[in-house]
């Protein structure tokens, strides 16, 4: 299994550090020597299958379990325990108490994430405005949507503007609308300064908003990276083209050098490119063999570089059965 | 310290303001106020009359013929309330008795030689007619029933025979009409009559005058046996009550999933103290409302000067032992379950903790300073019943002993905080299969 350390980050200027950190229930090892760090004011991106571990290093992060071995540091403390007003949190599995009234709720909230009581109603207020929801305030919570209730525990955890906020598959269940105005008031956080680590195993939510990816597999981290860089560092092993005219000769594609394979996606037609081949010769002898109105490299996707990372020279077959985990999961999400 | 409060305050908040609550509260002293109106006119056979036959063998041929008179002449239950009248110097006994022993039996009378074949008068118990007198009691007296036979002191008695099914009222009428007949029979063989004799055995039971510090007040008797088991049902009330309510909170919020996000702002330490103080001061205002109507009903009764006011010092100290011991146990097991079907097993030990002190009550209140009442009152947690009940009865105990108790409960509580917290810590993350004892125990080793 490959992996991919960043650079170092001095762990004064970092929001969190981690150093061998292990953790095991039972038998079960969750986490095994994880090292991360991240910096001030970064949006990392924390990402991996289900059960992959991401919400047990969420949990050690916040002090919520504690490791087994190895060093865990936040906001310059030895323990989230010593920084939790600084700290914004939506776990993976979220509730809220049904019978209480949102106002009442986010107070509840607000005072013991120790916000000022009179800044109190104010930041309530403007809160339920930014998340869409402003006549909800006086609604008790088991009166609101799945939807809903997710925009209100976003709230609750930026009430006491954080300067780490950590979510846990904030996307998970939400409808499309929804998770635009997630993100959108995630990356709004970001620009506030904050430093966010969110989970998911939607790889492609990772790609869209993060400047940084931690993946995780098994416990163990196999990449982290800056986005841009992992984009640049994997080769595009595939060209995605579409002929000015149906009925061409495939045998002629398959024919240069550089082809592995070709199949049809949608109308258009992908091709696979062999290791270490040259795409950009591909392309130019693909462009001289047939007529073609549109063509392009593309760009491996985390989910590819994940599978690669994890699968390395496994057969295909675990490729496959990988690739088939991760979607089964995104589309029981979706659902 | 801030968010301990908030979190005490949630939970106050939460419970003392619904109607719920409110119901709860007002629910014990309604369901006595209609134990004490309702209840005997519910329970009581006022409706009910033994009625049909009685076939009597008589050997001595003296026991029939008051059998015949008193069924004729009148009733049992009209005769007993003369003699509580009269002992009680109470018109109202009559009503009492009457209501309380039902309608007078209407019983007819059955007469068969001595001679009569048994077996055959046997079978007469199972022969009435459909619709017809029933067939209660065949009774056989003996011949030495109303004089002792020759060289012999001892009387007899009667046998009894009841038809298939018998009804326990109609027993207890009939053995009591036998009883008067040949009690009867045998005064009449001595030349005795029963109204004078009615009359010597009689001495009014006359009500007691208690001399406190503050005066002499009468009724005072029955106030010694109920004060502990008043002072007793408060203390367990408050305990149980709000271990309850800390065990299902805590497994709604774990099953809610909200624990987290409580988790993310405060410690479990944080957590579990709130959660104990909120509940604390739940039980300490259903305590103190009951308390004070406690209070009132021995004011109006003119009992207050009964009361050793210092036994409500002692109930609130023995009181936060317990909760402390036993709420945080509660807690402990809410936390570790997933739902309330599981915490059953591992709250079978602590019932039977709360149920011993119920057991216990009336050895200990009769008898307080007894071995196994000393023995009690030093096992946390069951020591602060113990020591209540004790304090609370009519030889308080030797002050030592409260102090001692009071340090044991203190040790108590700090080891069943310590047990709880460890196993809150884990249990409130961990889902799936319920543990059991020792997996606590693995937890505590671990946490």
């Amino acid at each position: 299994m490959a992996t991919v350390h960043a650079t170092a980050v001095p762990s004064a200027a970092a929001a969190v550090t981690l150093r061998g950190v292990t953790k095991t229930f039972g038998e079960t090892t969750a986490v095994t020597g994880l090292d991360l760090t991240i910096p001030r004011g970064a949006l990392y991106g924390f990402i991996g299958p289900n059960g992959a571990g991401k919400t047990t290093s969420i949990r050690l992060i916040m002090s919520i379990l504690f490791p087994d071995a190895g060093e865990v540091r936040v906001l310059g403390h030895a323990s989230a325990l010593e920084a939790k007003d600084r700290i914004g949190y939506l776990p993976e599995e979220r509730g809220v108490y049904r019978k209480m009234r949102v106002a009442a709720y986010l107070t509840f909230i607000a005072k013991i994430k120790g916000v000022a009581p009179r800044t109190i109603p104010a930041r309530i207020k403007t809160l339920l405005d930014h998340v869409g929801l402003p006549t909800v305030a006086n609604n008790k919570c088991e009166e609101l949507s799945k939807g809903m209730l997710q925009k209100i525990q976003f709230a609750a955890a930026i009430i006491h503007e954080p300067d780490l906020l950590i979510l846990d598959e904030p996307f998970s269940g939400l409808d499309p609308v929804s998770s635009r105005l997630l993100r959108d008031l995630i990356v709004a956080e970001h620009e506030r300064g904050a430093t966010i680590l969110f989970s998911t195993h939607v790889m492609q939510q990772a790609e869209e908003i993060c400047e940084h990816v931690v993946m995780i597999h098994r416990g163990a981290k196999v990449l982290d990276d800056p986005v841009s860089v992992i984009r640049n560092r994997y080769e595009v092993r595939a060209l995605e083209f579409e002929p000015l005219q149906p009925g061409f000769d495939v045998n002629a594609v398959l024919a240069l050098p550089e082809v592995e394979s070709c199949r049809s996606i949608d109308g258009a037609y992908e091709i696979a490119l062999r290791e270490h081949s040259d795409s950009r010769a591909a392309m130019q002898r693909l462009i001289a063999t047939l007529p073609l109105a549109r063509v392009e490299l593309k760009r491996p996707r985390l989910e590819d570089i994940f599978i690669e990372l994890v699968t390395g020279s496994e057969s295909r077959d675990a490729a496959h059965d990988l690739r088939a985990e991760l979607r089964a999961g995104a589309t029981a999400e979706a659902r | 310290m801030n968010r301990v409060f908030e979190i005490a305050k949630r939970e106050f908040v939460a419970t003392v303001f619904t109607r719920g609550f409110v119901i709860g509260l007002l629910v014990l002293p309604t369901m006595i106020a209609l134990g004490i109106t309702v209840g005997p006119r519910l329970f009581m056979d006022r409706a009910f009359r033994v009625e049909g036959q009685i076939l009597v063998i008589d050997a001595t041929e003296r026991v029939t013929p008051e059998l015949r008179t008193a069924l004729t002449a009148g009733t049992r239950s009209a005769d007993l309330a003369a003699v509580t009248r009269a002992a009680r110097g109470d018109a109202a006994a009559n009503v009492m008795v009457m209501e309380a022993l039902g309608m007078a039996p209407k019983l007819t009378l059955v007469e068969h030689p001595a001679g009569a074949d048994l077996e055959h008068e046997k079978a007469w118990l199972r022969s009435a007619e459909p619709g017809g007198e029933r067939h209660l009691a065949l009774a056989v007296i003996h011949t030495n029933a109303v004089e002792p036979k020759p060289n012999q002191k001892e009387l007899g008695s009667y046998d009894l025979y009841l038809p298939p099914r018998p009804d326990n009222r109609v027993e207890i009428a009939v053995q009591q009409v036998l009883r008067d007949a040949i009690v009867g029979a045998r005064l009449g063989m001595r030349g005795l009559d029963r109204g004078t004799i009615n009359e010597l055995v009689n001495v009014p039971r006359v009500q007691s005058i208690t001399v406190s510090d503050n005066g002499e007040q009468t009724g005072g008797g029955g106030f010694a046996l109920i004060l502990p088991a008043a002072f007793m049902f408060l203390l367990f009330m408050g305990v149980m009550g709000s271990g309850q309510g800390m065990l299902t909170t805590t497994i709604e919020e774990k099953g809610s999933r909200v624990i987290e996000v409580l988790l993310s702002a405060v410690s479990p330490m944080q957590l579990m103290a709130g959660k104990l103080i909120g509940h604390m001061g739940i039980s300490l205002l259903g305590m103190s409302v009951y308390l004070v109507l406690g209070l009132l009903g021995l004011a109006s009764f003119s009992l207050f000067g009964l009361l050793d006011l210092s036994l409500i010092v002692y109930l609130f100290i023995f009181f936060l032992l317990a909760f402390f011991t036993i709420g945080s146990l509660m807690m402990a097991v809410g936390s570790a379950v997933n739902d309330m079907r599981e915490a059953q097993s591992l709250m079978m030990p602590l019932m039977m903790l709360l149920i011993a002190p119920w057991v216990l009550w009336l050895p200990i209140s009769r008898n307080p300073n007894s071995t196994l009442a000393v023995i009690v009152s030093f096992l946390p947690p069951v020591n602060a019943f113990g020591m209540l009940l004790r304090l609370s009865s009519t030889q308080p105990p030797p002050a030592w002993q409260v102090w001692l108790s009071i340090g044991i409960g203190i040790v108590g509580v700090v080891g069943a905080v310590w047990f709880a917290s460890k196993v809150f810590r884990i249990g409130l993350l961990m889902f799936g299969r319920p543990p059991n004892l020792a997996t606590l125990i693995r937890w505590v080793r671990a946490a």
